[in-house]
């Protein structure tokens, strides 16, 4: 008999809730047939079957959220052989080995400096390109190998010493709301991010308004000859043309060991409204992207969202996050910092108003108002401004974004 | 002098084009970069003009040539082998020629300018680029340092004598040496002896008593004892005492590990020097770029120096001074100018020595592995059992793996035998990965062949090399 257990489907969970089972007890199933869907903290993943073989037992209902490692339901396997196989990833808190071979090591004072890092160029290529250095990443295979999943388990700051921390949180949440609506899955992991965020960060909101006239007139232009760009792919390349020059606002503040960290990479994160909440899926590079290709993805990447058809490694490691609850209206907002990032912006809706321009007359603007919240502990309100303002000139006079233009 | 009055822009400027410098050069040309590269000599630099080329070239000479009883058990040949010094000099100038006409080519197909003369730092973002008379100036962008090494003269070398030959001289003597003395115990020194003693030469070599070969403990041994079979003396100096040389032949005087007083005359004496990086006529030191202890470029993880527009790679930043390390460096300074995260780790950089037979040494050595404290099991498979090696006339050596015996991982694969140079990619690739012993246990592998040994000693791990005596397992137990 064939256990099929909840494992971790690469993005570091902890839990899933069972959506639906695909198959019913009796059924005759193939290797790699879907069986049952589960919801994870953002997404809903599909388990396969390990073998072909019959549905023996399903032993988690439906709705019930269990933890990575529960057996979900039994499959008897054509070929015996194989029925010791355990599909699962085990979740091992830290492997011991590792620290016991290599920082004993260390601590002998030799004359040679051996520094072995046991993981696949490929993992290790996963890990750089993220940032990670990869010896901070915890292994989870007992001979102290770094694995992939590892380090996307990594990435997702979940390592399994925070777990109680987290646990005790989430308690305190679930009195908060009284009523029967079940507090889990995304609504969850919304509300940790955003405790710990408001928690940790001082925030500081800062206000301000952007003239949009001289944009929306470029977009029509473009359409006119046959291209047609939606305006945050302007506005997202504008922030990170702004950002490379005010680094800190793409920056992570380490406080354990004292440093800032500016972020090399420009990977900006876009909040998105769902059906099950809120989800932030990234454009990554957006330094080294057009504003076609920044349209292209923003678009594909909201889709997905929607959808909840979203890989793990979309909604990963974004250094600046942007919310644009424009089109939903708004003209202000306080909003929260998507820890551990330095700062997000909101842009409001665009409106109609009387404006005053180099003429001294009045007349009708496009004016959007935006509000950036920022870590005070990084940065200060002058810095900002310094950057809003920067931001806002790239957009009232659009053409020079075109300077900017790799 | 004439200088010139306008400076000319250039995006990305590489000084030095030896393997590190044209490696960078074509990569950033490949990432999409305009790269202008000068060279004051030839392309190819020390590595391919005086270095691991012309060597290379005498090591395969020798091997060839060490084959002839073998041949002739085959019925190839007659007993005495014809070897032409002269058309050996002048296949090694060709083959010279050949592979810096492919690499200047290489550069032309993907568009790198190439300028020839001796560049000196002007500003931080500006050099000069001197050629007989003309002096021509370049702002850049970025720009990477790949000028490399020269040897330090050695101080009892007051005067340029024919005769003591440094690293870049020796294959460019016009005969073989009657009497080689090799003074040195590196790669270099062991190349050298072994070369030119199949090549015709009686040859001494000289070690550092204290320092000892550079291997695994037990490959030392058999590389000495193979040394003697090819009649190669091998001394341990423990003291120098005196060098002096007459009409007919230079001396060198030594306490040897015996504590006796040596004395060795011969026709001729190498040194394996130490080597400087050619830095000073840069002359950027006096923009501040930041130097290591020892009087390198100091660099960071992305290969850039203390000035952000100036990058180093190769023998310019120190530490092992290799040709393979200076093109990995290369490759990621040209990633990380684009904004890739790079990384250079040369922990498992193989040593090799194109000895007779060869050598490679990759990961730890036992005695490593114990010092730091691993729990470590060893297996050595003598190539005697290798069905191939039989076949080829070429038993000597054997190939030896350590493995922490907790967790069965391998933490050093070492070998001296025909084959050991290809061989070594295995054995680096096995360690990148991480490999276990089943790792290398569970692969097919081409029979006959000397890839089985690498099978049969991590069978021999845990005593199940088919082609081992059992008699020989139990002793190897005994070791570890």
């Amino acid at each position: 008999m064939l256990e099929v257990k909840l494992h971790d489907v690469g993005e570091g969970m902890t839990e899933g809730e069972v959506l639906h089972y695909l198959v019913k007890v009796g059924d005759s199933v193939m290797t790699d047939q879907p069986l049952v869907e589960v919801q994870t903290d953002k997404m809903v993943a599909e388990l396969t079957s390990p073998c072909s073989g019959i549905v023996k037992e399903i032993r988690i209902d439906e709705g019930e959220v269990v933890q990575v490692g529960t057996s979900l339901l039994y499959i008897e396997s054509d070929e015996s052989v194989r029925t010791e196989q355990k599909l699962h990833v085990e979740m091992n808190p830290v492997s011991e080995m590792k620290g016991k071979s290599m920082n004993n090591n260390e601590e002998k004072a030799l004359p040679m400096t051996y520094k072995r890092v046991l993981a696949t160029p490929y993992t290790r290529k996963i890990a750089r390109d993220n940032n990670i250095n990869i010896e901070d990443v915890r292994a989870t295979d007992p001979s102290g190998r770094v694995t992939e999943e590892d380090v996307f388990r990594f990435l997702k700051g979940i390592q399994s010493t925070e777990e109680s921390v987290k646990d005790e949180k989430q308690t305190v949440f679930s009195q908060e709301i009284p009523d029967e609506i079940p507090f889990k899955g995304i609504r969850k992991k919304i509300a940790e991010k955003m405790s710990k965020s408001l928690f940790t960060i001082p925030h500081v909101t800062h206000f301000d308004e952007v003239n949009m006239t001289n944009l929306l007139e470029l977009k029509e232009q473009m359409k006119a000859s046959g291209e047609s760009i939606s305006i945050p792919a302007f506005l997202i390349k504008a922030l990170v043309i702004s950002l490379k020059e005010f680094p800190i606002f793409n920056a992570e503040l380490d406080e354990e060991n004292s440093r800032i960290l500016l972020k090399k990479n420009y990977h900006i994160g876009i909040a998105t409204n769902t059906e099950s909440g809120l989800m932030v899926p990234v454009i990554h590079h957006v330094d080294k992207k057009s504003i076609k290709q920044i349209n292209k993805e923003v678009k594909g990447l909201t889709e997905r969202a929607i959808a909840g058809k979203l890989q793990p490694f979309e909604m990963q490691n974004s250094t600046f996050t942007v919310s644009n609850v424009g089109p939903l209206g708004s003209t202000g907002a306080t909003p929260i910092i998507n820890y551990p990032e330095t700062a997000l912006i909101a842009f409001h809706k665009t409106k109609k108003q009387p404006i005053v321009n180099s003429h001294d007359e009045i007349v009708i603007g496009h004016i959007m108002t935006f509000s950036m919240a920022f870590d005070h502990r990084v940065a200060d309100g002058a810095t900002a401004v310094e950057f809003t303002n920067r931001f806002a000139g790239l957009i009232e006079q659009p053409h020079k974004l075109m300077l900017e233009l790799i | 002098m004439v200088v010139g009055e306008i400076s000319q822009e250039r995006n990305l400027i590489i000084i030095g084009g030896g393997p590190g410098g044209y490696s960078a050069a074509i990569r950033a040309a490949q990432l999409g970069l305009t790269v202008t590269l000068i060279e004051q000599a030839d392309m190819g630099g020390g590595c391919l003009n005086n270095g691991c080329i012309p060597s290379k070239v005498f090591a395969h000479a020798a091997a060839k040539l060490s084959e002839t009883a073998h041949l002739n058990s085959l019925g190839i040949g007659s007993s005495e082998m014809i070897f032409d010094f002269q058309k050996l000099s002048s296949y090694k100038t060709n083959i010279i020629n050949q592979l810096r006409s492919g690499v200047e080519s290489l550069c032309k197909e993907n568009k790198i300018e190439i300028i020839r003369g001796k560049a000196t730092f002007l500003s931080v973002d500006k050099i000069g680029v001197e050629n007989g008379h003309q002096f021509d100036i370049y702002t850049f962008e970025q720009l990477i340092i790949a000028t490399g090494s020269n040897p330090i003269t050695p101080d009892v070398r007051k005067e340029k004598d024919p005769r003591f030959l440094l690293s870049h001289e020796i294959y460019k003597m016009d005969k073989i040496p009657e009497h080689l003395i090799v003074r040195g115990q590196d790669y270099i020194a062991l190349e050298i002896a072994s070369s030119f003693a199949v090549l015709g030469a009686h040859v001494s070599v000289v070690i550092d008593g204290k320092i000892g070969l550079p291997f695994d403990e037990s490959l030392n041994k058999e590389l000495t004892r193979l040394f003697k079979k090819r009649k190669i003396k091998m001394y341990k100096e423990v003291d120098f005492i005196a060098k002096h040389e007459t009409e007919e032949d230079i001396t060198i005087t030594f306490i040897s590990d015996r504590n006796e007083v040596e004395t060795i005359s011969g026709s001729h004496l190498f040194v394996s020097e130490k080597r400087k990086p050619n830095l000073e006529e840069l002359g950027i030191i006096r923009f501040g770029i930041e130097l290591t202890e020892e009087g390198f470029i100091k660099i960071d993880k992305d290969m850039q120096s203390s000035i952000p527009s100036i990058y180093a790679i190769g023998d310019i930043t120190g530490g092992p001074m290799l040709a393979g390390k200076a093109i990995k460096q290369g490759k990621a300074a040209a990633a990380s100018i684009v904004g890739t995260q790079t990384e250079v780790d040369l922990t498992f950089m193989p040593v090799v020595a194109h000895t007779i037979p060869p050598v490679v040494s990759v990961g730890l050595t036992e005695q490593n592995a114990r010092d730091i404290g691993l729990d470590i099991r060893v297996s050595q498979f003598a190539l005697g059992g290798n069905g191939y090696a039989t076949i080829t006339g070429k038993k000597d050596g054997f190939i030896k793996v350590i493995s922490d015996s907790t967790t069965e991982i391998i933490q050093g694969i070492h070998m001296i035998g025909e084959g050991a140079v290809e061989m070594s990619g295995s054995f680096v690739q096995l360690l990148e990965m991480a490999a276990k012993e089943e790792d290398i246990i569970f692969p097919h592998y081409a029979h006959p062949g000397y890839n089985e040994g690498l099978l049969e000693v991590v069978e021999g791990l845990v005593g199940q090399a088919i082609h081992t005596s059992p008699m020989k397992k139990k002793d190897l137990t005994k070791i570890s």
